[in-house]
């Protein structure tokens, strides 16, 4: 496989060490120093250049290349590699990074024109809240105003067995307005019926209400979910990441920012978390706070030095768990020797995501299978349907699944006896190949 | 005076205000305000009343605002800063030009101060009156008594803004200072075009509610309640107003009707942006956090009133008490002033529960008065979070109106309104027991205190003589003057009125 | 060793609370222990008279044993920080009245021996009010009459402050605790170094002003100028006069004497009713500019210069009193009640409804910050004035920036945000508390007018005492029923520990971590 690569950052780097051996790549990048230390270790091709310029991309061979990754530090130069890329190569997959989470939720309604985008923010809170023991879960889509979501999460190996996990779902326990879109196992994904069942390792996707969503994030956790007292330290992109994320698992959670406006910012941005402006070097306020009764502190600070100090500081007042984000690859290593627990370099993190698409593209996120197999239908209902009036579980519907129903302001999680009615909109979820069919029904 | 002369005296000293300016748009509005009194004229011609009044008063308020813009032509275009003076003193003309059919031809109303007090608490929709025998007015006076409130209740100048030819200002400080309410909610993308709406929403209520009044009365449902009274009653309804043209305000009126009074009470004490909203389907008014305070105080005073009218012995359990507690709680939240029962002779525990009902008034955006539900609202938000602050002292709390941010700004600002407010109430109700004792007038201190609180909040009936049946003509000359400044305030939330008496508003 | 200190640490941190209660009990303990060292006063004074002494040593034992008992139960921690101190000195106030009034309940006195009586009494006299559940005061013991006058010396200072002052070293910081029990929003500002050392001085200025005041009674009495000036009374008077309280062991309180007394105990008041922290400066330290260049003094003057002469008017107008009578009466009324004081010279419930209203709008004003008044004192009025004129000045300016100064020096907008919110927090409670008790007067059947009920609120919300009515200088809250009895007695503790540090314990964000 071919591989252009923009960008020879640190995530470049990673990325270009992960895949050098098996495929053939090419790197982009406008600083020629780093592409003369890249060449002198890796067998790659270098080409100094913009990589958002036509010319560089088309000088860099583009046009046969597999996979386009452009993973600059800029977003906005990834993004015109990543249109262009999918101009120049249209059977390459392209690849973006970004570290804004907007322009996620843009790729998610399908605005922007690339095969996969990654936020390095995101990837890292979902690794965060992983380590400190939350199911990750992915938010993939949202409808109604949020009174929908449509969410994929990991079953942790050893979640535990029980009413819901490994049993069947006719007669598994599932939460109140939620539906089991779809399991993946391995490279199967299926839209499940009720003898199938969700066993650990797996994947599922769910549609349902925010509140469901929670409940399943509690069923999967198990005992370790109960982690719901957490300190994040510093409100950067990936502290408010990190926050965003635990606050949608149900976790309570404080954040701890110096900059004053920052911290009035980030107070007003999330609404559930609890803001504090002070350093977190400030042992008196440590205690007053008693931040050490929490279960876990996220350091996110801009300085690595700091966060050691604060997540050292913490640990003495009796944080059980700290957790260090870090800049520098060198400092996972000091910091983890120093009695921090964990300590996350985002750049890894947003490279070793990377590279696991690349190596196996099909069942990384939904959003890929969604042009593969499966689609999200977001349908008015007609009024002359020849479904309408017809009880859900009567529906003559296989290989799709109404997820909720939405009438007139708020959302409804249909059950057997529920009908459809004309101008219903109906979230569906269905395989690529019915989707033709679903239309016409409908 | 020539214009330039004028010019001239007023730019003497360097001030930092467009006097002329806000003169100009004043005259103008004063101008088309002479239009209104067509109104009482057509009625006066239909009743065989004497229309002379109302065609003089009509000559005498557009010669003058003709006259003003003329003076002052040059200075259209004027700007925030001019706004809080212009209004000011439309609100001080235009009543004084609905002064003048009482003065003209209204025996009882004579004295210029009752007439200007009579037509200030017409035009502020505050329904306190001097009058001591209502019947004796003939109906066109009494329904120009009844039509003032109607004009007022929306707002003169949101009025103008509406309907006039283009004004040449931008007037959004002109509706934030008429407007109640902290802050002002654009229904459409213009000013002129939000006014508009606003004012199409208000007559259309007024008029469904003559149409149900109408047709209770011509069921004979109430027979006492004739088209003319339905009309005079949603002209006083519908701007919280309170003036009726029964002397004993909504007691006649059979139970139907009260009951039709006090669901529109409710509608026009709530915020009209919110209606509009609700009757475009864009959205549950009951997701709305002050609409819910709303309802809350209002359950909690009816309860309230209804638990100490039984153990009273006043009313008997039953519809009557409930009717009468609810109409009594609804009229003097939402500052309408009518009433079904003469409350001054009830309880000690009644009568201060409706004073604190008085300083808590409608909602923002209403028609109603006093402080309003919202500053409430937030204030106690406020004092929840500096609670919280003194523990946690590195919090960072915004504050969150429907899950919406208020800025700082805003609620430094209500705190400094309610302080105001309550500092006003204060020395108002300290200025008339002094005078009250000086004219060797009977007044208790809980009337000083409701008549401070009822014309402060444009309610209206007070206690002791001055109560719902009674009428403010006993008061003296001096006490009459502060009740006209504490209506005037009110109606204008005080700001616009209290920054024209700081000496750097008038400073370059 | 670190490991294992976090984990005893979390055993003995009970459940999820944020708060140490454990280590706020044990420092309360421990004022209430040493508190029992103050019933020896009363005590010395029962043997002199060859009164029963038993009531005092009894409660001294009670208080004693309790406070010993708690403090060995709570264990030896004492890692009080800020968020305990609330509690701390909200519990502290609440307790040492109830210790207070076991001389009362034990002495066997037939107008105290209802317990709520006996603890209204008791929380009028640590609050230094001055409202009285008694009819006949004179009927009293003298022991027990010295020991309500002594409970309000004790008060009026701060028991907090006191135990700071002169307890063996008690191992925390101390300016939370001395901050919420000091009146007023300005920032503690300390004579010296240390917190001790500034509560020490304080002290030493009271006790020094109460000696004088004592001594200046005691040479009118003995040089024949006011006969009725026993040494018993001088020293009665000058603890319930430099405290602030207003209690008397005199039914007429000080009407019971001559003009030159009157006049005495004015002065003495007035200076009482100043910033000790300034006065200090202006006494020991002999910088006479620290007082006369405050802001907040030439108020403090301005307004008791006003109100008395607005009481003048009033009085010769109605023609009530003439000459040196009218003035005296008007001052010693006017500075007695907006220091929250609470002597009376004459029964002003008598005279005009405008002097009424004038007294009820002086109870709000309140003394200096940092003296030893109460109610809203006036410089959160100065403050309030000023945010209110900036708030005008910015409506028409928006882009004006504004810092509000006091004596100079710019006041933080936390602070300005405080004193708005305790000045509204203040007007919500006295109105919860007048509506409650003409409620509960109905309930009970008592006689009570509204404006009365809204006297009785604000004379014990602003400790000032006497009120209105039944209540008035010269009568009794006695016939208030038992509820309402315990709102008035609530209203005091409110209004001497400033609302804040009670209103704290009820949000939930205190006690969560």
């Amino acid at each position: 496989m071919r591989i252009l690569v923009i960008g020879a950052g640190q995530v470049g780097t990673t990325i270009v060490e992960a895949l050098h051996e098996e495929h053939s790549i090419a790197v982009v990048d406008t600083d020629p120093d780093r592409l003369s230390a890249l060449s002198y270790r890796y067998d790659v091709m270098t080409l100094e250049g913009n990589g958002a310029s036509r010319r560089t991309l088309r000088e860099a061979g583009i046009a046969d290349c597999d996979l386009v990754i452009a993973c600059t530090s800029r977003d906005e130069v990834n993004i015109v590699a990543g249109i262009l890329a999918e101009r120049l190569a249209p059977s390459a997959r392209t690849i973006i990074r970004t570290r804004n989470v907007e322009y996620l939720e843009i790729w998610h309604e399908r605005q922007l024109d690339v095969d996969f985008v990654i936020s390095s923010e995101l990837e890292t809170a979902n690794a965060i809240a992983r380590i400190i023991g939350l199911p990750a879960a992915r938010q993939t889509d949202v409808f109604a105003d949020g009174q929908v979501i449509m969410v994929e999460f990991d079953v942790p190996p050893d979640a535990p067995v029980g009413e819901t996990i490994g049993r069947k779902l006719r007669d598994a326990v599932i939460p109140a307005n939620s539906k089991v879109a779809s399991v993946i196992r391995g490279d199967r994904m299926i839209v499940p019926r009720g003898d199938e069942s969700v066993e650990p390792g797996d994947r599922v996707i769910v549609i349902g209400s925010p509140q469901a969503a929670r409940d399943w994030g509690r069923i999967l956790g198990g005992e370790r979910s109960r982690t719901d007292d957490v300190v994040v330290f510093g409100a950067g992109d990936t502290g408010v990441a990190v926050a965003r994320v635990l606050l949608d698992q149900g976790a309570r959670v404080r954040i701890v920012e110096p900059d004053e406006e920052r911290a009035r910012e980030v107070a007003e941005e999330l609404p559930g978390a609890r803001v504090f402006n002070a350093t977190g070097l400030d042992a008196d306020f440590i205690e007053r706070e008693r931040i050490g009764s929490a279960e876990a502190a996220i350091f996110t600070m801009r300085s690595d030095e700091r966060n050691l100090y604060a997540a050292t500081l913490a640990k003495l007042h009796g944080v059980r768990f700290t957790v260090a984000v870090v800049a520098e690859p060198a400092s996972v290593a000091v910091l983890e020797r120093a009695g921090v627990d964990v300590a996350v370099n985002p750049r890894m993190v947003t490279a070793e995501e990377i590279v696991r698409f690349a190596h196996d593209p099909r069942i990384r996120q939904l959003a890929m299978l969604e042009g593969d197999r499966f689609e999200i239908l977001d349908i008015v209902v007609r009024a002359d349907s020849e479904l309408v009036g017809i009880p859900f579980r009567e529906l003559p519907m296989t290989g799709s699944l109404i997820g909720a129903i939405v009438r007139g302001d708020s959302a409804i999680f249909p059950h057997g006896d529920d009908r459809l009615a004309p101008g219903d909109r109906a979230i569906i979820f269905a395989e690529a190949a019915r989707v033709h069919q679903v239309e016409q029904a409908l | 005076m020539s214009r330039g002369a004028l010019e001239r005296t007023l730019a003497s000293r360097s001030l930092g205000i467009d006097v002329v300016g806000a003169l100009n748009l004043v005259g103008r509005l004063v101008k088309y305000l002479s239009l209104a009194f067509l109104f009482p004229t057509f009625v006066g011609l239909g009743y065989g009343d004497p229309v002379w009044p109302f065609l003089a008063a009509g000559a005498i308020t557009a010669a003058f605002g003709f006259g003003l813009e003329r003076l002052t032509r040059g200075g259209e275009a004027i700007g925030a800063r001019e706004g809080f003076l212009a209004v000011t003193l439309t609100w001080g003309l235009a009543a004084l030009a609905a002064s003048l059919p009482y003065m003209l031809d209204e025996e009882q109303l004579r004295n210029p101060l009752d007439a200007y007090f009579e037509a200030m608490s017409g035009m502020t929709t505050t329904g306190a009156s001097t009058l001591t025998d209502i019947p004796a007015l003939d109906h066109t006076m009494a329904l120009w008594r009844q039509f003032t409130q109607w004009l007022g209740g929306m707002g003169i100048v949101v009025l103008g803004l509406a309907v006039l030819p283009r004004l040449r200002v931008g007037g959004r400080q002109l509706i934030e200072s008429e407007m109640p309410g902290p802050e002002y909610e654009p229904l459409a993308v213009s000013i002129r075009d939000t006014a508009r709406r606003l004012w199409l929403l208000y007559v259309g209520l007024t008029g469904l509610m003559i149409l149900i009044l109408s047709i209770l009365g011509w069921t004979g449902a109430d027979p006492l309640m004739t088209p003319y009274q339905a009309a005079a009653h949603a002209f006083t309804t519908l701007p919280t107003g309170g003036f009726s043209p029964q002397p004993r305000s909504a007691e006649p009126f059979a139970a139907a009707s009260q009951w039709v009074m006090i669901a529109f009470m409710l509608v026009a004490g709530a915020n009209f942006a919110l209606h509009y909203r609700a009757l475009r389907r864009r959205m549950n008014p009951l997701r709305d956090e002050e609409l819910r305070l709303y309802l809350v105080l209002l359950a909690v005073g009816t309860l309230i009133l209804f638990l100490e009218l039984l153990r009273a012995d006043i009313f008997a359990a039953g519809e009557t008490a409930v009717r009468h507690s609810l109409f009594q709680v609804v009229s003097i939240m939402t500052t309408t002033g009518y009433a079904s029962a003469d409350f001054a002779t009830w309880t000690t525990l009644t009568s201060l529960t409706l004073v604190f009902l008085m300083l808590i008034g409608g909602c923002a955006g209403s028609t109603g008065g006093a402080v309003k539900v919202v500053r409430h609202l937030l204030i106690g938000k406020l004092i929840l979070r500096e609670l919280d602050q003194t523990v946690h002292r590195e919090a960072v709390i915004p504050v969150r109106l429907n899950g919406r941010i208020v800025d700082e700004r805003t609620l430094r600002a209500i705190l400094a309104f309610g302080l105001i407010y309550v500092g006003l109430f204060v020395v108002g109700s300290l200025v008339l027991t002094i005078e009250s004792a000086r004219a060797g007038l009977e007044v208790t201190t809980l009337q000083a205190i409701g008549t401070a609180a009822t014309t402060l909040g444009n309610v209206g009936p007070s206690f002791g003589f001055s109560g719902p049946m009674g009428s403010f003509e006993p008061f003296s000359p001096f006490a009459k003057g502060v009740m006209i400044l504490l209506m005037w305030a009110g109606r204008l939330e005080i700001v616009p009125l209290a920054v024209l008496l700081t000496r750097r508003y008038w400073r370059a | 060793m670190i490991a294992r200190v976090a984990l005893t640490r979390r055993a003995i941190r009970p459940g999820r609370l944020g708060v140490d209660a454990a280590a706020a009990l044990h420092l309360v303990a421990t004022f209430v222990g040493y508190l029992s060292g103050a019933f020896l006063l009363p005590a010395a004074v029962a043997l002199g008279y060859g009164e029963p002494v038993w009531p005092f040593l009894a409660a001294g034992g009670i208080t004693l044993v309790t406070g010993v008992a708690v403090g060995r139960l709570t264990g030896g921690r004492q890692r009080v920080g800020l968020r305990e101190g609330f509690l701390v000195v909200s519990l502290t106030w609440l307790l040492v009245p109830a210790f207070g009034a076991i001389p009362y309940l034990l002495a066997d006195e037939a107008q105290l021996s209802n317990p709520i009586d006996a603890y209204f009494e008791s929380m009028s006299g640590f609050t230094a009010t001055g409202a009285t559940a008694l009819i006949d005061i004179e009927a009293l013991d003298r022991s027990l009459v010295m020991w309500r006058q002594f409970s309000q010396w004790l008060g009026g200072m701060g028991i907090v402050v006191l135990a700071i002052a002169i307890l063996p070293r008690l191992r925390v910081g101390g300016r939370q605790l001395l901050q919420s029990e000091l009146a007023g929003p300005t920032e503690m500002e300390r004579l010296t170094t240390t917190i001790r050392e500034t509560a020490r001085r304080l002290w030493f200025l009271y006790v020094g002003l109460t000696a004088l005041m004592i001594l200046v009674l005691a040479i009118i009495g003995w040089s024949g100028l006011d006969g009725a000036m026993t040494p018993f009374d001088a020293v009665a008077h000058a603890f319930s006069g430099i405290a602030i309280g207003g209690f008397s062991p005199r039914n007429d309180s000080i009407a019971a004497f001559g003009a030159a007394t009157q006049w005495a105990i004015v002065v003495f008041i007035a200076i009482a009713g100043v910033n000790f922290l300034r006065l200090y400066r202006l006494f020991v330290q002999r910088q006479p500019g620290a007082v006369t260049r405050d802001e907040e003094f030439r108020l403090y003057l301005a307004l008791l210069a006003a109100g008395s002469g607005l009481m003048l008017l009033e009085l010769v107008a109605g023609g009530f009193f003439a000459g040196e009578e009218a003035v005296r009466h008007a001052v010693v009324q006017a500075v007695s009640i907006m220091t929250t004081t609470g002597f009376a010279s004459a029964d002003y419930t008598e005279w005009s409804a405008l002097a009424g209203m004038t007294l009820l709008v002086l109870m709000f004003v309140g003394a200096s910050a940092g003296s030893t008044g109460g109610s809203i004192k006036v410089v959160r009025h100065l403050l309030m004035m000023r945010i209110t004129r900036r708030e005008l000045e910015q409506t028409v300016h928006r882009e004006a920036v504004v810092p509000i100064r006091l004596n100079g020096v710019v006041v933080d907008e936390r602070a300005l945000r405080s004193v708005i919110t305790f000045i509204a927090l203040y007007l919500l409670i006295l109105a919860i508390g007048a509506v409650g008790l003409v409620v509960d007067a109905r309930r009970a059947a008592v006689e009570i007018a509204s404006f009365d009920a809204i006297g009785a609120a604000a004379a014990c919300l602003g400790n000032v005492g006497p009120a209105f009515g039944f209540a008035g200088p010269f009568g009794s809250y006695e016939p208030f029923s038992d509820l309402s009895t315990g709102i008035l007695a609530g209203l005091m503790w409110l209004g001497r520990l400033e609302i804040i540090p009670v209103a704290v314990l009820l949000t939930r964000g205190y006690w969560r971590r």
